[in-house]
């Protein structure tokens, strides 16, 4: 079985399915796309992959899986047997659902406002950073109300897939000058995730050692 | 009105873990609130003379703070000790942070905004942090709408403190005037037992009202605080 991720280094939504195949421990094959300057996820042969043109994409055997909350999901589905990730329990993977869901619809105005302030991609740009401090402002409300009562990660008492898809958002966040100073909780619990281990860095993601 | 040289809570003390740093500003100015190793907390100008990077976006190694871009490594005094891309070298002593007075008191990290101030630092007294609240909200507007009485029975302690009785418990805010339109408040629990998850609920529905309340002029807050007296 060969697992391919189409990817792009610098693609925050590319770097959510580096990181948990690399918290699982599996192998995988990465195709390097061409996104800038080339735009090469919106060249003919890649929009058969994906219609929407963008990344990542995930190719196992005969399943070709767009959009990371999707592929987060397949990959936990198939290789995490214990249900770290993504619990099995019905409570827990409501939970858990609330923040993928967050991730991909609440976080997109600070994907935007990244792409727009490192790759130029036309943006009101305002528009999307305000967007984006409300939706840092509701995790790291949430993520106070949880450390004050006794939890270190967004849902349960462990990482799951909720912690994934809202961490690089956050931590990439600087690149479109938004700093971390009104989110302390956030800032404590960016901290926790550096330690999951398999844990990775991307460019704008240090680690901390 | 505007808010007199002194004595200013940046943050609540639990909230920073020895071994980390948190950039913030106070007035507009960058700041870096980090805690070494050994648990003392520091604040510094957020910059590190190499460069100008930020030092909040780097690390904190043992009793030093360490520059993300070059590593350049400065020690609690925000002298600079380490040059790694010359390791032999001895640091000129001319290469050295500002650094700011500061203390911990109530559950908060104080710094003193000028080193001419003569006030005296914050007292101290038993408190539970439970949260930093920040606003899109001048703080002089923050200020006069809290002596206003316009978001709650608050008491005013000082020209940037406050005092309120919630259900049972009491709890004191300390104003950080972070820039020209953004303000924190830092919130600790000094009596009672509402659970420090409930005042975090409180203090967003808080956040909510102040940064909805139209602006006032400060006659009329005055008016209406005496109204309310």
């Amino acid at each position: 079985m060969s697992l391919v991720l189409h990817d792009y280094e610098l693609d925050s939504d590319s770097y959510k399915v580096r990181l948990l195949l690399s918290a699982l421990g599996i192998e995988y094959s990465k195709v390097a796309v061409n996104v800038h300057p080339g735009h090469e996820q919106r060249s003919p042969a890649y929009l058969r992959l994906n219609p929407l043109g963008n990344l990542p994409i995930l190719v196992d055997g005969d399943t070709t899986l767009r959009d990371s909350g999707a592929i987060l999901c397949y990959l936990a589905r198939l290789h995490d047997g214990d249900g770290q990730w993504l619990p099995a329990d019905s409570q827990r993977f409501g939970e858990v659902m609330v923040w993928l869901f967050f991730a991909s619809a609440d976080l997109a105005p600070a994907t935007l406002a990244r792409l727009h302030d490192m790759l130029e991609v036309p943006a009101d740009r305002d528009a999307a950073i305000a967007a984006s401090r409300r939706a840092f402002r509701i995790m790291d409300d949430h993520m106070t109300k949880r450390e004050l009562e006794g939890f270190a990660w967004f849902v349960g008492d462990h990482a799951t897939l909720a912690d994934i898809a809202v961490f690089p958002a956050i931590a990439l966040s600087r690149d479109f000058g938004v700093d971390h100073d009104e989110y302390p909780a956030l800032r404590r619990w960016m901290r926790r995730v550096r330690t999951i281990p398999g844990f990775i860095t991307m460019p704008g993601i240090p680690d901390y050692h | 009105m505007g808010f007199a040289a002194g004595w200013y809570a940046l943050a609540l003390g639990d909230g920073l873990e020895p071994g980390t740093s948190a950039g913030t500003q106070l007035f507009d100015k960058e700041l870096v609130v980090w805690r070494d190793a050994s648990g003392a907390s520091h604040v510094w100008e957020d910059r590190c003379p190499h460069r100008g990077m930020r030092l909040s976006f780097g690390f904190v190694r043992g009793n030093h703070i360490a520059c993300l871009y070059h590593g350049w490594q400065y020690d609690e005094a925000g002298q600079c000790r380490h040059i790694p891309a010359h390791p032999s070298l001895e640091v000129p002593e001319t290469i050295k942070v500002p650094t700011y007075a500061s203390v911990e008191a109530a559950g908060m990290i104080w710094v003193q905004s000028a080193p001419e101030a003569t006030e005296p630092p914050p007292a101290d007294f038993a408190a539970v942090p439970v949260r930093s609240l920040y606003l899109d909200r001048a703080p002089e507007m923050v200020a006069l709408l809290l002596e206003a009485g316009l978001a709650g029975s608050f008491e005013s302690l000082s020209s940037s403190t406050f005092g309120i009785a919630l259900d049972g418990a009491d709890l004191f805010l300390a104003l950080q005037p972070y820039g020209a339109e953004r303000s924190a408040l830092h919130i600790a629990r000094t009596g009672g037992d509402l659970s420090p998850k409930d005042i975090a609920v409180w203090a967003e529905d808080l956040r909510a009202t102040l940064e909805a309340l139209p602006a006032i002029a400060p006659a009329s807050a005055a008016r209406q605080a005496g109204a309310l007296a």
